[in-house]
């Protein structure tokens, strides 16, 4: 059994055992409901106590929109900060804190970090697994945008050549990226520093915009590109080549001109070389060669005990809920004690009651959920956006499998525990509730 | 077929151990229509309630044909109603959300598949034969003798042999009481029921072939019908 359940697809596994988790539920309600037809009571009574029965629904699907929402929205985040380094195979920087180093160059968040000189950016770029070594140079702005420093070929690999309009051409031309409000043909001054730590009219030259990128769902969104040499001039610092060859733009660079770089990006010929080019960069002292995707796992990792601990406050407001459900419907049965004895009253079997209360009961739950999961979803929409909007990391949520079985156990479980309520009115004396 | 009452020692008391209602013997023929009749709070609905199997605290015999009510259990006494006893209240206690064919066709929908339809029908025709309109509009529109016909309806659909019914003419007005009264009596003898109405109603107690009295729980036979 265990290698058959293995030979499935993970969405069929998945599938099955929401079916596992429903099971229950559906099996309370098939030995429940059989061959009775309660709906035209059921539909009576939910119209006849509408007002405290939406409330209830409402209630519901508050709760159970927020676990939703907040496991959507950890998982929407943690898929848009992986796409957001995926273009990014490996790093190369100057020995440090990987994670400091992952923030900087991915997801542009401003650090002091040291600089690799010239003779490690033309080991990098000279080895022969290496497809590409772009460096890169942080610590201008203009507006919120950072303007940062690279090579044309990174352009190419970021936006795989997607770009509206064309590449540099001189150090002074920009690429701005896809929400960055720069139109082709715009010119700008950028200043030294950046996010609250800016020098304006630091530095005198203009750039022109010649390009812009499409959209990638990541903080690149919000930056403009510019060539390395311009950086490096604005700083009035050396441009990476011989004097002799002063209008050159990007590799090969010279080493004796090489003002240095916070960071490499790096992608090998092969994957393979991948892992043998990051213990060949790792150097002690030297400089350290790391996967932002290793590092993000690990990150992710950390955060596992926190989205465990998240997950089981899910579980234990769910139980919250889920008790809250049965003693609000303990005091909506109250409300139809009457009706329920006339049925008592005309001969209605016991499990007809029950039959009654519980579809009552289901009809609500069902609505509470199915509302709650749209309200979770746009709940986790709405969040997205906010950090979206402040992260420039594209956060999509959608409903996952984990989502499904929160609210599949949820529903069984409280499905199971409706048979208390029901339970309980066909214990009520029927004298006693028809003169209610 | 119409079952025989036969009533012995029974005896219900409240919690406190007042006692509520004593009757130590009464026999209704099947057929009979007996009118019960007594000051408010007498135990009038009380003897009707026990008669239904109703009430767990009764003690005694309560014996519809071979069948000692009392002695069922709660799902076996409902079984016993179902089959055999059909309930009118003085306030109706319809589906007020239903139609009149949902509310008299309501035995309908804890019955077997089998006799569901039957069922329906019966009550459709019951309906038609007391003059209620077949439009499906809600009862709560209804006015309070329309409301208690669909209620006769609902309490003759399933064909039984006992009717019970407690201040049946209680919340109408005169016309309507007398024409629930025509239609009670008539439908109740056409169809060889056996009928026990409780009823501070004089024009419903004369149509009785009996009555009989209730004063603080003491059931006796009446000294002028």
């Amino acid at each position: 059994m265990p290698d058959v359940w293995y030979t499935l697809s993970a969405d069929t596994q998945d599938a099955l055992f929401t079916l596992l988790l429903s099971l229950p539920a559906l099996l309370t309600g098939l030995v429940v409901l059989r061959s009775y037809a309660p709906g035209p009571l059921v539909r009576a009574l939910l119209w006849r106590f509408r007002w405290p029965n939406l409330m209830f629904v409402l209630l519901i699907a508050v709760s159970v929109g927020m676990g939703i929402g907040l496991i959507a929205q950890e998982r929407g985040l943690r898929h848009g900060t992986a796409a957001a380094a995926d273009k990014f195979d490996m790093i190369v920087a100057a020995p440090g804190s990987e994670i400091t180093m992952m923030l900087a160059s991915i997801f542009l968040q401003p650090s002091n970090v040291p600089l690799l000189d010239g003779a490690m950016y033309d080991a990098v770029a000279n080895h022969e697994q290496v497809a590409l070594a772009a460096p890169l140079g942080f610590g201008d702005s203009y507006g919120e945008a950072p303007v940062v420093g690279t090579i044309a070929d990174f352009v190419q690999h970021l936006t795989e050549g997607e770009i509206e309009g064309r590449m540099w051409q001189a150090p002074f031309e920009a690429i701005a990226g896809a929400y960055v409000s720069l139109e082709i043909g715009d010119q700008f001054t950028p200043a030294h520093g950046m996010s609250g730590n800016v020098q304006p009219g630091a530095h005198g030259d203009a750039y022109t915009v010649v390009a812009r990128m499409p959209a990638t769902g990541s903080p690149w969104d919000r930056a403009i590109l510019v060539p390395i040499e311009g950086v490096w001039a604005v700083h009035g610092l050396a441009n990476g080549h011989a004097p002799d060859k002063p209008t050159q733009l990007g590799p090969p660079f010279d080493a004796r001109f090489f003002p240095g770089t916070p960071a490499i990006v790096v992608k090998a010929n092969e994957l393979w070389a991948t892992y043998a080019l990051r213990a060949e960069f790792t150097r002690d002292g030297e400089s350290m060669a790391f996967f932002p995707g290793a590092v993000l796992a690990r990150l992710y990792a950390i955060m596992g005990d926190l989205r465990q601990a998240m997950t089981l406050m899910t579980l234990v407001t769910q139980s919250l809920v889920a008790t809250s459900v049965l003693v609000g419907l303990f005091i909506l049965t109250r409300l139809f004690r009457r009706q329920m004895a006339l049925l008592r009253a005309l001969g209605a079997p016991g499990r007809f009651i029950l039959s009654v209360v519980w579809s009552y009961a289901a009809a609500l739950l069902l609505a509470g959920s199915a509302l709650g999961m749209l309200f979770g979803l746009g709940a986790a929409q709405v969040l997205s956006r906010v950090v979206t909007a402040r992260t420039d990391i594209l956060v999509e949520p959608h409903l996952g499998w984990s989502e499904v079985h929160l609210l599949a156990g949820f529903v069984s479980v409280t499905l199971i525990l409706s048979l208390l309520p029901a339970w309980a009115v066909l214990r009520r004396p029927v004298v006693e509730g028809l003169r209610s | 077929m119409p079952l025989p009452l036969d009533l012995l020692d029974l005896r219900v008391t409240n919690a406190r151990g007042r006692v509520l209602l004593d009757a130590p013997a009464l026999s209704v023929l099947p057929g009979e229509a007996v009118g019960i009749r007594g000051p408010s709070g007498a135990g009038k609905s009380t003897l009707l309630f026990a008669l239904a199997g109703l009430l767990p605290e009764a003690t005694g015999q309560v014996r519809w044909g071979k069948t000692q009510m009392l002695a069922l259990s709660p799902e076996a006494r409902a079984g016993f109603r179902a089959a055999h006893m059909g309930l009118i209240f003085q306030d109706f206690l319809l589906f007020e959300e239903l139609g009149a064919a949902a509310n008299a066709g309501m035995g309908a929908l804890f019955r077997h598949r089998s006799a569901r339809a039957t069922l329906k029908t019966r009550a459709a025709k019951i309906l038609a034969r007391l003059g209620v309109s077949d439009e499906p509009r809600n009862v709560a529109s209804f006015s309070g003798g329309e409301r208690q016909r669909v209620a006769v309806a609902r309490a003759l659909a399933h064909d039984p042999s006992i009717l019970l019914a407690d201040e049946p003419t209680a919340s109408l007005d005169r016309a309507a009481a007398d024409r629930l009264v025509d239609d009670l009596t008539t439908l109740a003898r056409t169809q060889g029921k056996t009928l026990i109405t409780v009823s501070h109603d004089r024009a419903l107690l004369e149509r009785m072939d009996r009555v009989l009295t209730i004063e603080n729980g003491q059931l006796s036979e009446a000294r002028d019908a």
